[in-house]
C-alpha cells in the first residue's frame, strides 16, 4: 500500500492515469455538442443566415471541468484510496493470538472494543496471517485461521459475568504452550484478577505482546442492603482518582408492568477514593417493586445489583386470642415472635377482619381456637391464593375442642385432647428437646443449641397423612412443628406457645432462624453460610456479561454455601436463585470486592481502543463521479437546447401535482383546527369519501344541490358540503353524513369503526345508499348490497324497518310518502318503532320513537338527484320530461325532509298533540 | 393478392379519413347561418317562385302536376332565379404544411382543408360553384363537389413547398388560397398578378404553426425541412430568433402588399386558435353577395 498525504492507495499505479486528462481536456475541448435535428417549415426564410462570430463551437469550459472532474473522481476512486491507512510498521508477520479478558468489566465498553478487534483483524487479514482468539473468561483450545473467518465471529463475542478464574487461567496457560510461536494482543478490560501476571509470562515466552486497554475506570455496584430504613448502595471504582459523581438507579416494574427507573439517586466518589455509598428511602410499596440497580452510564453485571428478598420486607399480621395488656409484657404472647420479626418484616396489628384486606404475606394466630364461619372463610381463600397461616398452640388450643374428630381446615393435622407435658414439676421424665432435622425439612441444616427445651405441647392424631406433615420434631417422635398446604399457601403450627410457657424454642436464635427459612421473615445479613447450610438453589433467571437477565432453563442447582462464598464463574452465575419460597440474588459484586486496576509491566506497550478505523473511499468517489456525470447530461442537454423549457415546466407540474393532495374539499387536507372551523362556523352537510372519485364528485354535487335547496326553502343555511376521511376527520361536528355504497371502496380500519359507533350513539345519522335501486331489497344480491352489509356489520344499528306510513320522516317538512332519488324504490329503512307504539283514538298518527333515527337505509340514489354543477344546472338526468323533473323535485323533498329530521328531531311528532294541549289551555 | 389487399386497406384508410374530414367541415359550417340570395325573378333555381299558367312552348316535363289537378288549367312552377358564382380553393398541399410543433395541434394542412372543405360547404349551401383552382376539379354546384373537393384534399403533395396553382382561372371568379406561404414569394406574386389579370379576387388565408411564430429553439441545431430537401445548421439557434422573426414579419408584409396591390384579402391564422374564427373571417372575406352584380 501507498500512502499520499495521509490517504493510502492500494491500486497507486492508476493514479498515473491522471495524467492523461489534460489530453482528455484538449480532445473534448475540439469536439462541439453533437446538433440537434428539427424539422422546421420556417427553414426556408432561415437559409443564408450566419451565426455570429462570439458564438463558440466549443464545449465551455465549466462543462469542461465537470466532466474532468468525473473521470478523475473514477480514476481516483478506482485506485482504491483508504482514509486512515495504518502504517505498514504495525503489519507484523506470523500467527496472532487474540487475547480478551472477556470479563464483565469490559461490558460497558464492549462495542468499542468489537470496533478495535475489527480494525486489528482487518490489519491481519491484510497481511494475510492467521489469527486466533483466546478468552481468558471461557479459555478453549487455540486455532488459527484466517482472520476474515473470525471477524464474521466478532459480533457472537459477549464478556462473562465473571472474572477470569484460577481455572480458567490455568487452562488458558496450558493451551498457549501447545502452540508454537506468536504474535499476541491483549485487549484487556482494565481490572486486575490473580494470575494475570502468568498470563503475561506465559504469553510473552511465545512472543511480543501487546496490551490494548481502555483509559476509562471499571466501576461496579456491590449489593443493596436495607438498613433503618433506607436501602443503602455502594458503588466501587477500580481507579481512586479525581472526585466523581454517578447517578444509581432502582429500576423496577411500574403499575402498568414496564421495566423503568422507579427512583435514581447521585453517589460521589469523594477525591482519592473507591467507594461511593448512597442511601435511597422509598415507601414500602415502590421498594418492593425493584428488581434491581444499576449504575446510570455502565452496562455491565458488574455495575447491576439484583434485588431478592432481603429488600421485599413480607407483611406479617398478629394476632392473638386476647391482648392482655394489663399483664407482663413479657407474658403477652406475641412478645417474642414480635422480636424476632420486627428486623426484617413489616408487623401489622388488628383483628382478623381488618388485616385480612390488607392482604399480607403471613398471619400469626398466637393460640387462636376458633374463628368465625366467615373468617375462616375468608381465611381459606386468602391462604389458597397463596397466603401463609402460622398457628401457635397454647392453653387454648389445647382446651378447646378445635380439630378433634376432624381435621379442621385451618389445622394440618388433627389433635389428641388436652395436649401433654413432660417434665413439669408434676411429671416424670425430662423436657423433651429437638431431634435433628430431616433433611425434607426446611429447616435442614440448622444447628439445634442444647439449651431449646419443650416441656409442654398439643400432640397431633397419629394419621396416614402426619409423617408427611411433620417438619421439625421432639427426640421422642413426636412433632413439634407441622405444616399442610392449601392451594398456593400453607398453614403451619408450632405445637407449643409462641411464648417461653411450654418451651424455651422461642428464646433462642433457632426460632429466628426457623422463621426465617419459612421465609416468614427474611433479611440478607443472614445470608450467611450457616444459614445457608445444606440448602440447594436453583437458578431462576441469570445475568450475562452486560448485566441483562435471561432465563435460566435447566442449569444445574448451586449449593447454599458456594452460593454465598464462591467467586462469581460458570458454576456460580449471577442471577436469581430460588429454594422453597425463598429467592436470593447472586450479585457479581459483594460489599468486600475491591477493584483494582491493571497494572502492566514497564517493557509491555499499551495502547488506547482509539483506533480510527480503515474507511475505503473508493465508493464515495465513484458515486461523486456518477452524480457529476448526471449533471453533465442535464448542462448538456441544457446547452444543447434539448431540454425544452415546456419539459422543465412539465416536470414541476409534475412534482407539484405529486406534492398537492388531490380531491376538491375534502377534509383530511385541511389542517385539524382549520377543518373543525370550516365544518363548525355554519351548519354542514358532509358525506363519506368512498375513494372513487366519480361517485365523490356526485355526492358533493348532490349535497351541494340538496344544500342549495334548503338555503332556498328553509331557515336552514348549510354551508358547501365536506367530504370526511372517516380514518382522520372529526365527525362530530356534522349532523349527518351521506353514505353511497360502492363495491370498491375501503373497509374502515377498527379506530374509524368506534368512532362512527359514537358519533351513531351521540345523535348522528348516517344515510346509507346503496345506489342500485333497492333490486337486492338490501340482500347480498347485488354488490353493493353485500358491501354494505360488511360495512355496517362492526356499526351499532339498532333494529330496523321499513319505513312506516306514519314515520316522522313523512311530515317533517313536505308531506310526502315517497322518497325517491334517481330511482323510485319505495322501500327505506329506519330504526324500528317500539312494539308497544299504539295509534291513540282520534290522533292521526302513533306516538312513536323519541329521537332521530340513527340510520335510514335505502338505495335510491340520491346524490346523482340532487346533484347540480357549479352553476346550478342538474347534473344527472333524472326519469323523462316533466315526469323527471317532478320525481327530482320529491327528491328534494325528501332532503329536505331528512335534514329537518336530523335537526328537529321528533317536534313534528309531537305537534300531534297540540290539539289535545289547545283544548286543555282551554279549560 | 398482397398489392390488392394492400390496396384495398389503404383505400379504407383513405376512405374513412374523408367522411371525418367531411363531417368536421360539415360540423364547422353548420355553425354558420346564411340564406342563399335569390334573384327576384323566375329564373333558375331551387326555390319555388310561381306557377303561370303553361304555355304553348313549355315542356312537358315541366307542367306541375300537383297544382294542375286541382283545374282545368295546366300550370309550370318557376323557380327563383338564382346566380351561382364560381369560387375556386388552393389548398397547399405541400410538404411544409405537414407540421406540427405539438401532438395537441393539428398539423397546418389538417387545419387548412378543414378550412377550405368548411368554406366549400358554406360556399356550397349559398348555391355557389365551387372547385379547385387549375383543371383538375373545375367548379360546380352541388352537394357532390363537396365530395369531390374532400377527396382532392386528401392528396398529399411531395414536394416541400408547392407553388399556389394559378392555371385555368376563370375570369371574374373569386379564390382562396390557404397556405403557410413559406415556399418561394415570386410564385405567389406570380399567381396573384396573373388572378388580378383576368379580375379574380379573393382571399390569403396564411396558416401558420405556433411555433414558427415564436421560435422556441436553442443550441446547436440543424432545421431542415419537411419534405427534407432543405437544410440548415446553426449553432446557437437562440440567436437566430430575432433575424428569423424579422424575416418573417417581412414576408407577411410582402403577402399583405401584395393583395393591397391586387385586391385581395390577407389573413393570419395560428392552428392554435379557434377554426371557426377563421371560417368566419374566411366567409366574411369572400363576402360573396356584395361581390356579385345582379
Amino acid at each position: 500500500m501507498t500512502v499520499l498525504g495521509g490517504i493510502g492507495f492500494s491500486a497507486p499505479w492508476l493514479l498515473w492515469g491522471l495524467i492523461a486528462l489534460p489530453i482528455l481536456w484538449l480532445i473534448l475541448r475540439a469536439v462541439p455538442p453533437a446538433p440537434i435535428r428539427r424539422r422546421f417549415p420556417g427553414v426556408a426564410l432561415l437559409l443564408g443566415l450566419k451565426d455570429d462570430e462570439s458564438v463558440s463551437d466549443r464545449t465551455p469550459w465549466w462543462l469542461l471541468a465537470l466532466r474532468i472532474l468525473a473521470v478523475a473522481a473514477v480514476i481516483i476512486g478506482l485506485a482504491g484510496p483508504i482514509l486512515n491507512p495504518s502504517s505498514p510498521q504495525t503489519e507484523g508477520s506470523g500467527p496472532l493470538l487474540i487475547v480478551l479478558d472477556g470479563s464483565w468489566a469490559g461490558a460497558t465498553r464492549w462495542p468499542q472494543q468489537a470496533e478495535a478487534l475489527d480494525v486489528q483483524l482487518a490489519r491481519a487479514a491484510r497481511s494475510n496471517r492467521t489469527v486466533a482468539f483466546l478468552t481468558l473468561t471461557r479459555p478453549e483450545e487455540l486455532t488459527f485461521q484466517s482472520a476474515d473467518v473470525l471477524r464474521t465471529r466478532l459480533a457472537g463475542l459477549q464478556p462473562a459475568p465473571w472474572q477470569p478464574s484460577a481455572a480458567n487461567i490455568t487452562r488458558a496457560i496450558e493451551t498457549m504452550g501447545q502452540s508454537g510461536g506468536f504474535e499476541t494482543l491483549w485487549f484487556s478490560d482494565g481490572l486486575d484478577y490473580p494470575g494475570r501476571s502468568d498470563v503475561l509470562a506465559a504469553l510473552q515466552a511465545q512472543g511480543a505482546v501487546e496490551i490494548y486497554q481502555t483509559g476509562a475506570n471499571v466501576m461496579a455496584m456491590a449489593a443493596a442492603v436495607y438498613e433503618d430504613g433506607a436501602i443503602n448502595l455502594s458503588a466501587k471504582r477500580a481507579l481512586a482518582g479525581e472526585p466523581r459523581e454517578v447517578t444509581l438507579n432502582a429500576q423496577g416494574r411500574d403499575p402498568a408492568g414496564n421495566i423503568r427507573t422507579l427512583a435514581s439517586i447521585p453517589a460521589v466518589f469523594e477525591q482519592g477514593q473507591v467507594d461511593a455509598s448512597a442511601a435511597l428511602a422509598l415507601p414500602a410499596e415502590l421498594r418492593a417493586r425493584i428488581t434491581r440497580f444499576d449504575i446510570a452510564g455502565q452496562r455491565s453485571a458488574g455495575a447491576t445489583t439484583l434485588v431478592d428478598d432481603a429488600l421485599r420486607r413480607r407483611e406479617v399480621a398478629l394476632i392473638a386470642a386476647r391482648e392482655d395488656r394489663e399483664g407482663l409484657e413479657l407474658l403477652s404472647p406475641l412478645h417474642y415472635i414480635e422480636k424476632a420479626l420486627a428486623p426484617t418484616a413489616d408487623l401489622i396489628h388488628g383483628s382478623l377482619n381488618d388485616v385480612l384486606p390488607a392482604n399480607p404475606d403471613v398471619i400469626v394466630l398466637a393460640d387462636v381456637a376458633t374463628v368465625t364461619e366467615t373468617e375462616q372463610a375468608a381465611l381459606l381463600e386468602w391462604i389458597e391464593n397463596g397466603g401463609m397461616l402460622v398457628r401457635f398452640a397454647g392453653p387454648r388450643i389445647a382446651a378447646s375442642n378445635i380439630s378433634r374428630d376432624a381435621e379442621d381446615p385451618l389445622m394440618p393435622v388433627r389433635l389428641r385432647a388436652g395436649g401433654r407435658s413432660v417434665g413439669g414439676a408434676m411429671s416424670w421424665g425430662e423436657p423433651k428437646s429437638l431431634e435433628k432435622f430431616k433433611d425434607s425439612s426446611p429447616f435442614f441444616g440448622l444447628d439445634i443449641p442444647d439449651d431449646v427445651v419443650v416441656s409442654a405441647q398439643i400432640v397431633a392424631q397419629p394419621d396416614p397423612t402426619l409423617s408427611n406433615r411433620v417438619i421439625a420434631s421432639l427426640n421422642d417422635g413426636t412433632p413439634l412443628v407441622t405444616r399442610k398446604a392449601i392451594g398456593q399457601g400453607q398453614v403451619v403450627l408450632f405445637h407449643v406457645t409462641a411464648t417461653a410457657e411450654w418451651s424455651t424454642l422461642p428464646l433462642s436464635g433457632l426460632f429466628v432462624q426457623m422463621m426465617e427459612r419459612l421465609a416468614i421473615s427474611s433479611s440478607s445479613a443472614s445470608n450467611d453460610t450457616q444459614s445457608l447450610q445444606g440448602t440447594v438453589w436453583t437458578p431462576l433467571r441469570v445475568m450475562d456479561g452486560f448485566g441483562v437477565l435471561s432465563d435460566a432453563g435447566n442449569l444445574p442447582g448451586v449449593d447454599g454455601a458456594d452460593l454465598a462464598n464462591s467467586p462469581a464463574g460458570p458454576d456460580v452465575r449471577p442471577g436469581i436463585y430460588v429454594s422453597g419460597d425463598r429467592q436470593i440474588a447472586r450479585n457479581v459484586v459483594t460489599l468486600d470486592t475491591q477493584l483494582a486496576l491493571a497494572d502492566w509491566p514497564a517493557g509491555v506497550p499499551v495502547r488506547g481502543m482509539n483506533i480510527s478505523p480503515e474507511t475505503a473511499l473508493a465508493g464515495w468517489l465513484l458515486s461523486f463521479s456518477i452524480l457529476l456525470l448526471l449533471a453533465d447530461v442535464i448542462a448538456s442537454l441544457a446547452l444543447s437546447g434539448r431540454l425544452l423549457k415546456r419539459g422543465g415546466i412539465i416536470a414541476v407540474w409534475m412534482i407539484a401535482t405529486i406534492l398537492q393532495p388531490p380531491a376538491p374539499a375534502t377534509a383530511q387536507n385541511a389542517d385539524a383546527d382549520a377543518f373543525a372551523l370550516n365544518a363548525t362556523s355554519e351548519l354542514t352537510l358532509a358525506y363519506v369519501v368512498t375513494g372513487v372519485s366519480s361517485i365523490d364528485e356526485i355526492s358533493q354535487a348532490g349535497l351541494r344541490g340538496l344544500s342549495d335547496t334548503l338555503y332556498f326553502r328553509t331557515s336552514v343555511e348549510p354551508a358547501n358540503p365536506i367530504g370526511v376521511d372517516l380514518e382522520n376527520d372529526e365527525l362530530a361536528f356534522f349532523p349527518m353524513l351521506y353514505w353511497p355504497i360502492t363495491p370498491d371502496q375501503a373497509r374502515p380500519s377498527d379506530a374509524a369503526y368506534v368512532k362512527l359507533n359514537e358519533y351513531l350513539r351521540s345523535g348522528g345519522m348516517i344515510l346509507f345508499d346503496t345506489r342500485d335501486a333497492n333490486i337486492a331489497g338490501f340482500g347480498a344480491a347485488s354488490p353493493n348490497g353485500r358491501k354494505l352489509q360488511s360495512l355496517a356489520a362492526p356499526l351499532d344499528i339498532p333494529p330496523l324497518e321499513p319505513l312506516p306510513s306514519d314515520h316522522v320522516l313523512t311530515r317533517t317538512f313536505y308531506l310526502l310518502q315517497d322518497f325517491p332519488g334517481r330511482y323510485t324504490g319505495r322501500d327505506i329503512w329506519v330504526e324500528a318503532s317500539p312494539p308497544d307504539a299504539e295509534q291513540v283514538e282520534g290522533m292521526p298518527f302513533r306516538n312513536l320513537n323519541d329521537g332521530v333515527t340513527p340510520v335510514v337505509i335505502g338505495g335510491n340514489d340520491w346524490a346523482a338527484a340532487w346533484a347540480v354543477s357549479s352553476s346550478g344546472a342538474p347534473m344527472v338526468p333524472i326519469g323523462r320530461g316533466f315526469t323527471g323533473e317532478r320525481q327530482r323535485e320529491i327528491a328534494y323533498r325528501f332532503g329536505v325532509n331528512l335534514v329537518m329530521h336530523v335537526l328537529t328531531g321528533n317536534y313534528k311528532s309531537d305537534q300531534v298533540h297540540v290539539p289535545a294541549l289547545l283544548d286543555r289551555l282551554g279549560q | 393478392m398482397t398489392s390488392s389487399i394492400a390496396l384495398r386497406a389503404k383505400a379504407e384508410v383513405e376512405a374513412a379519413r374523408l367522411p371525418a374530414l367531411l363531417a368536421r367541415a360539415e360540423h364547422l359550417a353548420g355553425a354558420v347561418l346564411l340564406g342563399a340570395h335569390g334573384r327576384r325573378r323566375a329564373g333558375v333555381g331551387d326555390d319555388f317562385w310561381q306557377y303561370r299558367p303553361a304555355q304553348i312552348g313549355d315542356s312537358r316535363r315541366r307542367i306541375d302536376h300537383r297544382r294542375s289537378a286541382m283545374g282545368d288549367q295546366e300550370f309550370v312552377r318557376e323557380s327563383e332565379w338564382q346566380i351561382a358564382q364560381s369560387v375556386m380553393l388552393w389548398v397547399d398541399q405541400g410538404a411544409s404544411m405537414r407540421f406540427t410543433s405539438d401532438a395537441n395541434l393539428p398539423q397546418k394542412v389538417d387545419r387548412a382543408r378543414l378550412l377550405g372543405l368548411a368554406v366549400a360547404i358554406l360556399l356550397q349551401r349559398a348555391g355557389e360553384r365551387v372547385g379547385l383552382t387549375g383543371t383538375a376539379l373545375p367548379p360546380r354546384s352541388g352537394a357532390i363537389q363537396i365530395q369531390r373537393l374532400a377527396e382532392m384534399f386528401c392528396k398529399d403533395d411531395t414536394a416541400d413547398y408547392s407553388p399556389p396553382e394559378h392555371r385555368a382561372m376563370i375570369p371574374q371568379a373569386r379564390a382562396v388560397f390557404i397556405s403557410d406561404f413559406m415556399g418561394d414569394i415570386g410564385a405567389v406574386t406570380l399567381a396573384l398578378t396573373k388572378a388580378a389579370d383576368r379580375g379574380v379576387r379573393g382571399v390569403l388565408c396564411h396558416v401558420l404553426d405556433p411555433s414558427e411564430e415564436a421560435f422556441p429553439f436553442s443550441g446547436r441545431t440543424i432545421f431542415e425541412s419537411v419534405g427534407g430537401t432543405l437544410s440548415h445548421e446553426t449553432l446557437k439557434a437562440s440567436d437566430l430568433k430575432s433575424r428569423y422573426l424579422a424575416r418573417l414579419a417581412e414576408r407577411k408584409a410582402e403577402l399583405q402588399r401584395l393583395c393591397a396591390l391586387t385586391g385581395w384579402h390577407y389573413g393570419l391564422h395560428h392552428t392554435d386558435a379557434s377554426a371557426q374564427a377563421a371560417l368566419l373571417w374566411l366567409y366574411g372575406a369572400l363576402d360573396t353577395r356584395s361581390g356579385v352584380t345582379a
